[in-house]
This record gives C-alpha cells, structure tokens and sequence, in this order.
C-alpha cells in the first residue's frame, strides 16, 4: 500500500463511522459504530482476501454499479479515482449512508474536505473542536476509502451476512446523482 | 456578409420547393442529407386551440395539439428535422431554447435571415444536437408564447449520464392569463402600475409605522415616492394562473414514482413574466443541472427560477406518500403546484405562501458604489443572501420545522426559513471544465435601462429598433456585464452560445443560456464566440423583450472586420 | 386665427415620424410595437351647490407610440336643466421628455361661454416626485391675453381599491377679460377631495366634495353680479376608462 493510501484509508476510518454519533454530540457514539457495520459485515486484512474486485470512480458514478459477492466471502476492493473530484467508496445499507452523508456535510463545510481533495491539516486541526469527530485513531474496521482523483486505493471487507447493501459515494451530492450501486450478497 | 447568402439561398429554395408542393420532401442542398436520413422527423402544427384550466376555458395556441407542446426526447449527436405547420392568421416561430445550431435554424424572426413562418406555410427545421440536456421549446413571435406556444426538449446524452435515475419528470412552470397578450402589453403601457395589486397602502403604512416607528417609515415612503417608484413592484403582470405542465392548482400534475426512488425533475421555467421560489416540503432537492448542463450535485431545500431558466434536481422520496412541488412567482400573487405521489389521486400538503419582499434601495442600485471592481459574483453573493442557512446545510434539513420569516426584505429574499438551504449563484459549478481559459479579448458593458413607468425597456437606453448591434469577433473571448439599473430583475437570454457565468468557481463556470440579473446588482459571463451569426441577446421577460429589451449580438468573422 | 395656423403646423411638423430609417423590414424583429389609443373620462360628476346644481365632466384621450401623441382634452360644466356653461377642447402634441414628463403644445377651442374664444396651448403634464399628477399650461388668446392652469393630484391608497385622491386647480390670468368675468392675476381655485372605489381599474365610482374660490379681481367681478366668491359642493361621479 502507497503512504498516500494509507492517508487517505486512515481518514477514512476516521469517517467512516455513521451519523448518530455526530447528531447525538458524541455519546457512545464508538458502540454504535461497532454496532452498524457489524450488521454488514467485517474489515478484514487485504492479504485475507481471495478475491478482488476492481471498482472505477467517475463523475458522480461508478463502475460497474452492481457487485456480487457471496456471504462469506473477503473481497480486497481496489478503488480507482478517475474523475476530477474527491469521491468514496463506502458499504452500507441506504440509512447508514443517509446518515454518513450528514457528517461528510459537515466536513466539507469545515474545509476537512474539499471537492477535489482532503485537507489533512484541517483534518488534525479541527475536527477535535468538532462534536463527534473525536473517534480515536485506531479503528480497524474501515467500510470504506475516501480517493482524490487520479488516485487507487484498497482495503477488504468480509461478507458475512446477507442484507441490502449499497456501496455509495457520500461526499454531498454525489449519492443523490446517482452515485451508488449494489452490493448482491448470494449464498 | 458571411453566411446570408447560404442561408437566404437556402430559404428561398424551400419556398420554392413549398410553392411546388413539395415541402416534406426536399433533399436539396449541399452538404445536407435528405430527410429521410435524419435520426428523428417530426411534424408539429401550429394552431388555435382552447384550454381548460380548473374549469375556466380560455383562448390558446398550442404546438402539436397540446399545451404545454409535446417533450421532445431525442438524443445527443442525432440529426432532427422539425416541420413546422403554421395553421394561424398570424406569422409565428419556433425557438429552441438553449440549443446550439446554425443561425437559421434557431427560429428568431428578424435574425440569421430567419423570416417568421406565415400563415399556411411550413418551415423545415433541420439540426444536429450537440449537447445533452433539458431545454425548451417556445415561439418567439409576438405573445404568443403566453399563449400556450412552449414546451420541453430533453436531450440524453450520447454517453453515460452523469446522473443515474429510476425516474424522469418534465416539471414545466408556465403562467396563464385569459387576456390576450397584446391587451396585456397595451395595459401596460397606458397605465403600468395596472396589474399591480399589492402596492403599499395607508393599512400597510400604519402597520409598518407601528413596527418600524411613524418617522422610519414616513421616511421610506417619502424615499420611494421622491423617486416616483413603487417598493412592490416584484412583477408586471398578475391575474395569472400558474400551472405546472399545463395544469392548474386544482386540477395538479401528478408525477409518479415508486417510494425509495431516485426520481429527476426536468424543471423549466417557461412563463412570460413569473420568476418563482421553488419548493418541495419535506425533500431536500439535489441539482444537478442548470441550464441543461450538468453541475456538481448540490444539496438545497429551494431555489429561485429566473424565465427561461431550468434546472434539474435529483429528489430521494423514499416514503410512501404524497409530495406537493410548490412555485412561488415572487410578487405571491398564486403559485403554482404540481404532485408527486407513488399513486394517481393522491394529493400533498399544500404548504403556506411566503410572504412577499418588499424591494429596498439596495435593490435600487443605491448602494453598489464599489460594483465596478471587478465583483464578479457580487449577484451571486446577493443570492447567497436569500439563504440565511446558507452554512446551515447539514447535508439537506428538508421538512426542517422552521417557520418561514414573517416578512421579507429586499429583491432576493425569498423568506427562506432558518436553518434552510436556498441555491445560489455561487454554488453551481460546471461538472466539465472551462474548456476557454484565455482572458477576455474585451468587455461589453450592458446597461439594462428601461423607464418603467412608462413601459419601456431598453439595453444601454435604447430600444431594439434604434440600438446598434454588439459586435464581437468570430473566435473572441469576451465578457459581458449585465449591469442593472432598474429595480426589477431581468432574465437575460443569449441565443446561439452559452455563457458561462462568472461566480468565482473558476475553471469550472456553470454555463447559462440566461442568466437572472437582479435589481440594481451587475452580474458578469465570459462567452467564447465560436458560432458566427447574429443572435438574439434579450431579456426573457415576455412584455419587456416585446417593448424593446433585446439586442443583435453579432459575430463576424474575422476577415470582415477590419 | 394665425395663431391656430402656427400651432396646428406645429402639430402637423411633430407628428410626422421622426425614426431614422432602420434596417430593411425582414432583418428587424418583426413585432413592433402598436399604436396605442385610450380615452379616460377622469371625472363625469354631478355636483350638488347650495343653489343649482351641476353636471362636470373632465376627460383625455390620446393616440401614439410611447414617445409622440396626439393628445385630446375636454373639460367643462352644464346645469342640471342642460345649459352648457363652459366647455372647452384642447387638441395636442405630446411629446415625452423625460421618464416623467410629456411636452404638450397646441390649441385650446372654448366652445361656452360665448363668443367661443381659441388659444395657443403650451405645457407640461407629468408626474411629479411624490407621484403627484401634474399639468401646467399657458393659453394665448387671439387678442393676445396670457392665461395659465396649473393642476396636480395625488393618489392615496387606503386599500388596494380604495382611493382618495386630494386635487388642486389653479388659474391665473394676465389681463382683465370681461366676457369671461376674469380678473387679473389669480382668478380662482378649485380644491377637490374624491373617495372613490375602484372596481376594476377602469372603472370607479366616488364620492367627494369640492370647494371653489374665486380671488382677487375675479372675486370682486362675481360679487359685482350678486354672485359668490367661493362655493363648496358635494360630488359623486364615476372614473372610467378605455
């Protein structure tokens, strides 16, 4: 993995965790975190993964839009940024994109995020004056990278339940464009 | 003359193959397929029709046997050929809004050597789509648009839509008057405060008084009448109904999706005189383009919708249940509404009307002393202004529980509650890059002028007839700054090109085919003049383009201008 | 009469279109604007003296483009028992000078009193800051006698329909004219406060009352035949247009 991968993968963690625990000030807010993703699945170790699947990122869509994947299963997903602005690749159902897409709002209000890239600085400096962005910096259960463009990342994810799983884009606007696929989880 | 005598050769071989009876079938002339080779080909009449609104049936012009006209969907790259059948007593056109075409083909009477259809003649429209998009249709001859003559294009495009959608609605806002145009326009200039019903009276005067203080207020009136102006003079003409693809309040549009849907709205809009707030209680909009081109998404609960404007906006609507799609015209003399429902028969809430603005100085241009330094987006900051949630977005607070403001103050406040997200100017950036980085070669200044308490509206004071044609050379970059002197917002059209608006989101400018200039406020685009021709650059206010508002914007080759 | 000549030349001079010659016609866009005509019975009243009552009409009318008009005034009073007393016509050409104000010249014809007199008219009407309605005008006699009127009124709104309308006339004179019992100077004044409810724009009944005086020399002519100098009426009338 690029250290610039790994940046960007490490601030992903920071944010991947879903909106009520920004909405509820930051109370408890790491148990619902743990709680939400479980419901979807695990991280995993890249080298756990058997499979990879390649997704590109355009403006505002990927491709392809559907995944298949079986329960189970531990996919190493290598994302590619190939449009002009910053994107995400994030799996969850649709309420849990609802709700992450709130706290990315807030980040690119606060200049965390910018529509082409992620302004590490602000990131540091910031978000501990920020209600709920105080996550520790040791999540390993990332469900999702955040890319500039022209930029790949990676990271893995076991299925291990079988639920309506979308992978989106949560940066504003962008699920609502339409930038957001299926995830099928077969048996 | 560069490309008159192609294009009067042309002309005049379709009169004479119309006069043999022939018009359908002419294959004629170079570099032309015949139209059997067209992608698309289509056969619209014009025609008297009447039109029942809630009940009351009125005279009306439709195209193609309906009102609004039939939505063109075609797609980008196809050739189209359009044969249009006058069947009135009265010359007539068809303008299509925001598409990029040969100057002929762009159906404004008087420009690029397009004469106006007359009556029983048939003119054969013939042109490849360049872009993808929403736009409109309309015709630019006399009123007659008022009467019923629009309708929308929607354009896929060649690749991949950036935006993805389970959905697709035409919303096309209009405005309806049972009066014929020209009693409008005659009313208007023997007596122009005719339709104004709101103006402030001796109750208004009294409740003011008592809010702001006798002497304020006294001063404000003793301001206003010392310049012979009228504060609520938001719009020139009421006693409209206003409709949403054809349809009135109560007998509303419906538009169907299933719950969970991503469903876009093609919103257009196509009134003579209406610049409305639009609204949907209880969804937060995303626009994803302005003006047919894609913009980065962005989030808002309303935006503001100048005459010939459109934008596309993406709406979530995962409950299952009714949703009223709710314009606002900004003098709140109606609104117009439209359903969105996972059924037939149901129908939305119908929210409570914003109150009206009341216009101030600064609307009057009275306090713009450092406009001219380069503010480039000192409109679009304006606009931001009509947001007072400006940074309150959270990612979209539709069905926030905010009350709307009890009063609003100045052109652009739309009375948008706290806490909501109202568009700006500012926030639409081009989802393309500006392909034309170059400074502009040089600067038209644009003063739009107008006396209006006589009805007379002008662009750098005078009137169409006896103003000189703007001329620029074929190939330039050059910005135009449409500089406000009036106290009423002007929608500023230009044909043939787009302009892309200068709202500080350099390098990627949304591009506009009008741009809503407000009161008082000077609003600046850079346009790249790669179509040669003489085009129409006008205010898309029916009554004033109809009183002299609009100039001949001509680019010339280079070779003739020396 | 040669002032009739000169002015009714005038009227001819003006009203001849002055546009330079535009682009050929299929190159212009091809709406122009109409012709406009109105005609607006601004007061038709029946005011009721302590004595005789009386029936007071005061009308415009013109015909033009937004910048040159022919324009048309009537005005005048009969007794309720159908005696024209006064009645006058002024034909003109206006011409907008500005946003706000129209330059007007031409004849004025008195057809009552007799003998009937005419006039050389030239003027001003407009709106004033404030939007105060405004007319001024200068009136020659054939024998060369200087007269004026200057009027102005001013709308208020109560509600969106209900309107009073304060209005003041004033007539000056600059000789003693003795078949029109006129003094030298000011001759009178005529001050007006009208109610009236407008139905539809065009169309408004009122009420009002209106109070006349007349002064100095014109005042003492009046009472030399017994007459009053100052009268005060109760109006009601209708304001319609076209």
């Amino acid at each position: 993995m690029h250290p610039k991968s790994l940046l960007i993968a490490t601030i992903a963690l920071l944010m991947a965790g879903p909106g009520p625990a920004f909405a509820a000030g930051g109370h408890g807010h790491g148990q619902a975190h743990a709680h939400d993703t479980a419901a979807i699945g695990r991280p995993a170790a890249v080298s756990a993964a058997r499979r990879t699947i390649r997704v590109e990122m355009h403006d505002n869509h990927f491709t392809p839009d559907t995944l298949r994947v079986k329960a189970g299963e531990t996919i190493r997903f290598v994302v590619t940024n190939k449009g002009d602005f910053l994107h995400e690749f994030s799996l969850g159902t649709a309420a849990m994109h609802a709700e992450h897409q709130k706290t990315m709002a807030v980040m690119m209000e606060h200049g965390m995020l910018t529509p082409t890239g992620i302004d590490a600085e602000r990131m540091k400096m910031d978000h501990s004056a920020m209600p709920g962005m105080d996550h520790g910096v040791g999540h390993d259960h990332a469900n999702g990278v955040l890319v500039e463009p022209g930029k790949t990342a990676d990271f893995a994810w076991t299925f291990d339940k079988t639920v309506d799983l979308e992978f989106a884009c949560n940066v504003p606007g962008h699920y609502e464009a339409g930038m957001v696929g299926t995830v099928v989880i077969g048996r | 003359m560069h490309r008159e005598p192609h294009t009067l050769s042309r002309r005049a071989a379709l009169r004479l193959a119309a006069a043999a009876g022939l018009a359908g079938v002419v294959t004629a002339h170079a570099g032309r397929h015949a139209f059997a080779a067209a992608d698309r080909a289509l056969d619209l009449a014009v025609e008297r029709t009447r039109i029942t609104i809630d009940g009351e049936t009125t005279r009306a012009i439709a195209i193609g046997g309906s009102i609004p006209a039939p939505t063109l969907r075609w797609r980008e790259g196809e050739e189209v050929v359009v044969r249009v059948t006058n069947r009135l007593d009265e010359p007539t056109s068809i303008h299509w809004h925001g598409l990029l075409l040969e100057g002929v083909m762009d159906g404004a009477p008087g420009f690029n050597g397009f004469a106006p259809i007359m009556p029983g003649e048939t003119y054969t429209y013939r042109f490849v789509l360049r872009q993808a998009g929403t736009y409109w249709y309309h015709s630019h001859s006399a009123g007659q648009e008022q009467e019923g003559m629009y309708g929308a294009i929607v354009i896929e495009p060649a690749g991949r839509d950036p935006v993805r959608a389970d959905r697709d609605h035409v919303v096309l806002l209009s405005d309806h008057t049972a009066e014929a145009p020209a009693a409008v326009l005659r009313k208007l200039r023997i007596s122009e405060g005719y339709y104004n019903n709101g103006r402030r009276t001796l109750v208004d005067f009294f409740r003011d008084a008592e809010r702001d203080g006798f002497s304020a207020t006294l001063r404000d009136r003793l301001a206003w009448g010392k310049m012979r102006m009228d504060a609520t003079d938001l719009a020139d003409v009421t006693g409209y109904r206003f409709l949403v693809n054809g349809k009135g309040v109560r007998d509303h549009w419906t538009g169907l999706f299933r719950p969970g849907e991503r469903v876009r709205l093609r919103i257009i809009n196509g009134s003579a005189m209406s610049i409305f707030d639009v609204r949907i209680p209880g969804l937060a909009m995303t626009v994803v383009a302005a003006d047919g081109q894609d913009v980065m998404p962005v989030r808002v609960d309303e935006f503001r919708i100048g005459v010939g404007e459109t934008y596309d906006v993406i709406v979530l609507a995962r409950e299952d249940r009714a949703y009223t799609v709710f314009a606002e015209p900004i003098d709140r003399s109606g609104y117009a509404r439209a359903t969105l429902a996972p059924r037939e028969g149901m129908a939305g809430e119908i929210p409570e009307q914003r109150p009206r603005t009341v216009l101030t100085m600064a609307d009057m241009g009275m306090d713009h002393g450092g406009m001219d330094h380069g503010d480039m987006d000192h409109g679009g900051s304006d606009h931001a202004a009509m947001g007072h949630g400006a940074h309150g977005a959270h990612g979209g607070s539709a069905g926030h529980a905010d009350p709307a403001p009890a009063r609003a103050v100045g052109w652009a406040d739309a009375a948008t509650p706290p806490g909501a997200k109202a568009l700006a100017y500012d926030d639409l950036q081009s989802l393309t890059r500006t392909a034309d980085l170059r400074e502009p070669a040089h600067v038209i200044d644009l003063r739009l002028t107008g006396m209006m308490s006589r009805y007379v509206w002008t662009l750098n004071g005078r009137a169409f007839d006896d103003g000189e044609p703007i001329r620029v050379a074929y190939g330039d970059r050059v910005r135009i700054r449409f500089i406000n002197t009036t106290m009423m917002a002007h929608p500023m059209h230009l044909h043939g090109m787009f302009m892309e608006l200068e709202n500080g989101r350099t390098g990627r400018l949304p591009r506009k085919h009008v741009v809503l200039v407000p009161p008082g406020r000077t609003l600046s685009v850079l346009v790249t003049a790669n179509e040669p021709g003489e085009w129409p650059l006008h205010c898309h206010l029916l009554y004033h383009m109809a009183s002299g508002m609009m100039a001949r914007f001509v680019v010339e080759p280079r070779a003739a201008r020396l | 009469m040669k002032i009739v000549m000169i002015a009714l030349g005038l009227l001819v001079l003006a009203a001849t279109p002055v546009r330079a010659a535009g682009p050929e016609h299929a190159e212009r866009f091809h709406e122009e604007l109409p012709i406009l005509a109105t005609l607006r019975v601004e007061r038709l009243e029946h005011r009721r003296y302590d004595g005789a009552n009386t029936v007071d009409w005061r009308l415009h009318g013109w015909i033009g483009d937004g910048t040159n008009k022919l324009w048309f005034d009537s005005e005048g009073h009969r007794t309720t028992d159908g005696d024209v007393e006064e009645a006058e016509v002024r034909l003109l050409y206006s011409r907008m000078v500005s946003e706000f104000w129209d330059v007007q010249a031409g004849v004025r014809h008195d057809l009552r009193p007799r003998p009937q007199t005419t006039y050389g008219v030239l003027g001003v009407r407009g709106t004033a800051p404030w939007f105060i309605e405004t007319s001024a005008h200068a009136f020659v006699a054939e024998d060369g006698a200087l007269s004026a009127r200057l009027e102005a009124e001013h709308d208020l709104l109560i509600t969106g329909s209900l309107v009073l309308q304060p209005s003041v006339e004033v007539n000056l004179s600059s000789r003693r004219v003795h078949e029109r019992e006129i003094g030298r100077g000011v001759t009178d004044v005529e001050l007006g406060l009208r109610l009236r409810y407008e139905f539809a724009r065009e169309f408004a009944p009122y009420v009002g009352v209106v109070w006349e005086r007349k002064l100095g020399q014109t005042a003492d002519l009046a009472r030399a035949h017994g007459e009053d100098a100052g009268n005060l009426s109760f109006v009601t009338g209708v304001r319609f247009w076209f």
